[in-house]
């Protein structure tokens, strides 16, 4: 980073305190896990593992965790091509009423979350879907949508006019054009844009909620639901698995295709 | 007060008559293995049936005292669902109307949502289950034509207080959250549930002007307000407690019990103005196979049981519909377990009727008061 | 997908095929129809919602008859009366609004350096820990984070415990309307990063280095060059937050102490608690006609942001 020490000072003041308002909530809970007492509290009351060995036995949460793995899935990867391809037309062409339709694209953010789920609900009961995985995959994807179209069209300025009609005039097709141009220069917003749909998706619950039964119930409604009284440390164990399992599929997916190129500035 | 103290009179003297007559020996198992032989054929079972349930200390009981002799008994798992009962509601609802197998086997639900969808004609009638004939008034719905719900067991919404912040001893009125001491430090359910009767009596009004006549109740919650009290549900007054954010909630008694047994600072009282008593049932919606609500009804058949209910019931700490059932030790004359005609002398119970009618408009006004 | 430039002369045999099947099944005539059809897949999963919306349209137009729990068979507009003329509804109303704009404001300020220092940063290793701590606050879920800030930010907290060793008493710091804000920013923080980031890895570097050669000030360069050229993400990015927070529900729940209800509040009463489908959906018809205005007053003070290149390049 180049510039003078008072940019230093005054951005990274801004990030720490970010820092600190997003993990300190987690890292008390996390914290909390290991405690050997009965409640989340922090500092934990002397270190054990019990509350991951009471998770260990839960087979329903086992359960429960890969369906909301498959919901994440199904939501992501209907997610790519449709807001890939969506986001794409809307930076790169001159569309007619492009501003109705981005209207139009948002309303899953101008719609509230709960009358989502109604409508969803009543669309899928009337297909005679509820109770499978795939409804709730869409639905996620459905809701989030505008996520992976706005983090493409926000990485198209790295779209170059002039580099197409360049390779155009080489005698380049179409579809080419797209997969060697095109598609390059907007990766870091497919890429970014993916990550949040599948994380957002693994934890979806209000939308959900509406569209799952108690045989196809997926992690977050589980969570939720089992709070009645006493909020246990069990709980935070689950999150600390669930965060565990998804680093591991984050380095993963760095390992394969390097999230670093797609986030750092040309 | 007259009009309940007439449904409570008769039901105590039910009650005591009952006494007598399950001791003849009307054993609880041995009436349901006598259904079951009644009928020449059984339907077919399924492997599972799904019992919505609360979740925590709630189906922890449920399963010790019903569904786990109920799967013994016939060998059909029982699986529960944990959606909470005003989020399956609008899920039942749909699919009734779009003609669907509901989502559901049996609803465990207060008898005023309960009451919601009996009238709206989505639960199944049980007024033919054997055991309803061992049970008391308490299980009969106020209101309804038959059984289209079964309540099986009553609650009481007690003031639960944290000793050390009242030295001078216990709390004896409603009034005393008025206390300029226990402002910011007192909750409330999010739509006063539980509150409004109690606070009619606080305010100076009568039992018998609800619904016509509710402003003593909300002059008193307005007081309240200036308390600024914290709204919310269950989980939260155990945690509030915990983390020593509030001295005083109106909540129901087996949230502050389960709260004690956690080793959290907590006591109970029904203060002189009197407390709510409702009721919480069973009940089955309509859209199941013929085989599954003959199963289903097995298993609220099987509720009503003695055996059931005390194991059930002793885990909530709340008094069941069938007599002879044994208090938990803990609970002894308490106020929040009421047996005798003295003790429900001090509850105020008003027909689902006019509550399910009423509601709505009660939540708003209390709302409208407390987002002000 | 790079080392394919290089590639044998099979994969570009095996791209004629399909340059000759897409423009079979496309003929470049149809070229102007192209965009509508990139479009077609959104448009259509979106409808999803629109076959709900038409449901809600339609049960927000009946009321419900408390002695059945039916909806009336005839249609009336006693729910858009109802909603627009109770104080309680317009105290929400205004209280979710102002919430709306004021988060929006703070999420960006705190969005947009956060995102700058993730991009820019040389060191790897912080960009990914920067990245990876935008994810972790979703994965403990609504009620147990709230759990988490109440031992940190509770009467007997760690905040108030610290300001007690100070001599400050212990004050409420929750569970009313800046908790609320606060929740919301926490909560909207990772979107407007991962919104701003992939606009600001287009800005080139080189840019700032030009402009500071040239003798201007970080604070000049920023406001001169990188913010302008921001723009797009800080749009986007703004409309993100603005409708999602508008039309959030969980944290005024769990961090407004039941007196701080939003819209989304009102609107779950009306379907879970009271049962009312009917004034339930007509609030949320009122939700979204107000954030679709607030959006389409975004675009006309703004422009589309990003999404307005096409319009600019003609």
């Amino acid at each position: 980073m180049t510039g003078s020490r008072s940019k230093s000072i005054v951005i990274w003041a801004f990030v720490v305190t970010a820092l600190l308002m997003l993990s300190a909530p987690t890292i008390v809970v996390l914290g909390a896990s290991f405690t050997a007492g009965n409640i989340i509290t922090f500092p934990p009351e002397g270190l054990s593992l019990k509350w991951y060995g009471a998770i260990a036995q839960a087979s329903d949460l086992r359960q429960a965790f890969f369906r909301s793995l498959i919901v994440a899935t199904i939501c992501t990867l209907i997610s790519i091509p449709v807001g890939t391809l969506a986001g794409i037309a809307l930076s790169k062409y001159r569309v007619r009423f492009a501003r109705t339709i981005q209207i139009y694209l948002l309303l899953p953010f101008t719609i509230p979350l709960i009358g989502s789920g109604i409508g969803m609900m009543l669309v899928f009961g009337e297909m005679g879907a509820l109770g499978k995985l795939w409804p709730v995959g869409i639905a996620t994807c459905v809701i989030n949508l505008p996520f992976m179209i706005w983090a493409v069209t926000a990485s198209a300025s790295n779209l170059s006019p002039d580099l197409e009609l360049a390779a155009a005039n080489c005698g380049a097709p179409p579809l080419q054009r797209f997969l060697y141009i095109t598609l390059p220069a907007v990766l870091p917003g497919i890429i970014t844009g993916s990550l949040l749909m599948f994380i957002l998706a693994l934890n979806e619950f209000l939308v959900s909620l509406l569209l799952v039964d108690a045989r196809s119930v997926t992690l977050p409604v589980q969570i939720y639901n089992s709070i009645r009284s006493i909020i246990t440390p069990d709980l935070a164990a689950i999150s600390v698995v669930f965060i565990a399992c998804a680093g591991v599929a984050i380095a993963l997916l760095d390992r394969l295709v390097g999230l670093d190129i797609f986030l750092k500035s040309k | 007060m007259m009009p309940n103290e007439k449904i409570l009179s008769a039901q105590i003297r039910r009650r005591t008559l009952l006494g007598s007559m399950a001791a003849v020996g009307a054993s609880a198992g041995l009436s349901t293995l006598g259904v079951s032989k009644a009928f020449a054929q059984e339907p077919e079972k399924p492997s599972e049936i799904i019992v919505r349930a609360w979740g925590g200390s709630w189906v922890d009981s449920l399963k010790a005292g019903v569904s786990d002799s109920f799967t013994k008994m016939t060998g059909i798992a029982v699986r529960h669902d944990l959606t909470e009962d005003n989020e399956i509601q609008p899920k039942i609802w749909a699919a009734v109307a779009q003609k669907r197998t509901p989502p559901i086997h049996i609803n465990w639900d207060t008898t005023t949502n309960a009451t919601k969808s009996a009238l709206r004609g989505v639960t199944e009638d049980l007024s033919d289950l054997p055991n309803l004939k061992n049970t008391t008034d308490l299980a009969k719905p106020v209101g309804l034509d038959g059984y289209p719900i079964v309540n099986t067991y009553g609650y009481v919404y007690v003031l639960a207080y944290r000793p050390s912040a009242f030295p001078n001893g216990a709390p004896k009125s409603w009034k005393d959250l008025l206390d300029p001491k226990l402002k910011g430090r007192i909750a409330l359910y999010n739509d006063g549930i539980g509150f409004h009767f109690p606070a009619q009596v606080a305010g100076g009004g009568k039992l018998e002007d609800i619904p016509a006549n509710m402003q003593p109740a909300w002059d008193f919650i307005a007081k309240i307000k200036e308390q600024q009290p914290l709204l919310g549900e269950d989980p939260d007054f155990t945690t509030w407690f915990q983390k020593g954010e509030i001295d005083a909630a109106c909540t129901i008694s087996t949230n502050a019990r389960e709260a004690r047994k956690n080793g959290i600072e907590l006591a109970w009282v029904v203060p002189e103005e009197g407390a709510k008593f409702d009721t919480d049932g069973l009940w089955i919606p309509k859209g199941l196979p013929e085989n599954e609500l003959y199963w289903a009804k097995q298993y609220i058949n099987h509720a009503l049981t003695k055996e059931a209910q005390q194991v059930w019931l002793d885990g909530l700490g709340l008094p069941g519909v069938v007599p002879g059932l044994t208090p938990p030790a803990d609970l002894v004359g308490d106020p929040s377990y009421p047996t005798t005609e003295e003790d429900f002398k001090h509850l105020i119970r008003i027909s689902s009727k006019v509550q399910v009618e009423n509601e709505s408009q009660w939540f708003a006004k209390f709302k409208e008061i407390m987002q002000g | 997908m790079r080392h394919s430039r290089v590639a044998y002369p099979l994969t570009w045999r095996v791209m004629d095929v399909f340059e000759r099947l897409a423009a079979a099944v496309w003929p470049s005539s149809f070229q102007r129809g192209l965009p509508y059809l990139m479009l077609l897949p959104a448009v259509v999963l979106v409808g999803l919602l629109v076959l709900g919306l038409i449901q809600i349209g339609d049960s927000s137009l009946r009321t419900l008859d408390t002695s059945t729990f039916m909806m009336s068979e005839n249609y009336t507009l006693a729910n858009y009366q109802r909603a627009l003329s109770e104080k309680f509804f317009a105290t929400v109303a205004g209280r979710s609004l102002m919430g709306a704009v004021i988060v929006t404001v703070i999420t960006l300020i705190f969005a947009f350096p956060y995102a700058y220092l993730m991009v820019r940063t040389p060191s790897s290793a912080l960009r990914k820990f920067l990245l990876v701590a935008l994810f972790l606050p979703f994965f403990i879920g609504q009620v147990v984070r709230a759990y988490g800030w109440l031992i940190i930010l509770g009467n007997q907290g760690m905040v108030n415990e610290a300001l007690g060793l100070v001599g400050v008493p212990p004050m409420r710091l929750l569970y009313n309307y800046p908790a609320v804000l606060f929740g919301l920013v926490q909560y909207m923080l990772p979107f407007a990063v991962l919104m701003l980031a992939p606009a600001l890895t287009a800005i080139p570097a080189e840019l700032e280095s030009a402009a500071s050669s040239l003798g201007a000030g970080w604070v000049r360069t920023f406001r001169h060059i990188v913010l302008p050229l921001a723009r797009p993400g800080l749009v986007g990015a703004g409309l993100v937050v603005v409708t999602l927070s508008l039309t959030d529900f969980a944290i005024p729940a769990i961090l407004g102490g039941g007196s701080q209800d939003f819209i989304a509040n009102a609107i779950y009463d009306q379907f879970f608690r009271t049962s009312d489908q009917g004034l339930g959906a007509t609030l949320s018809l009122l939700l979204v006609a107000v954030g679709s205005i607030l959006v389409g007053v975004v675009f006309m003070l703004f422009g589309a942001g990003t999404l307005a290149m096409g319009d600019e390049r003609k």
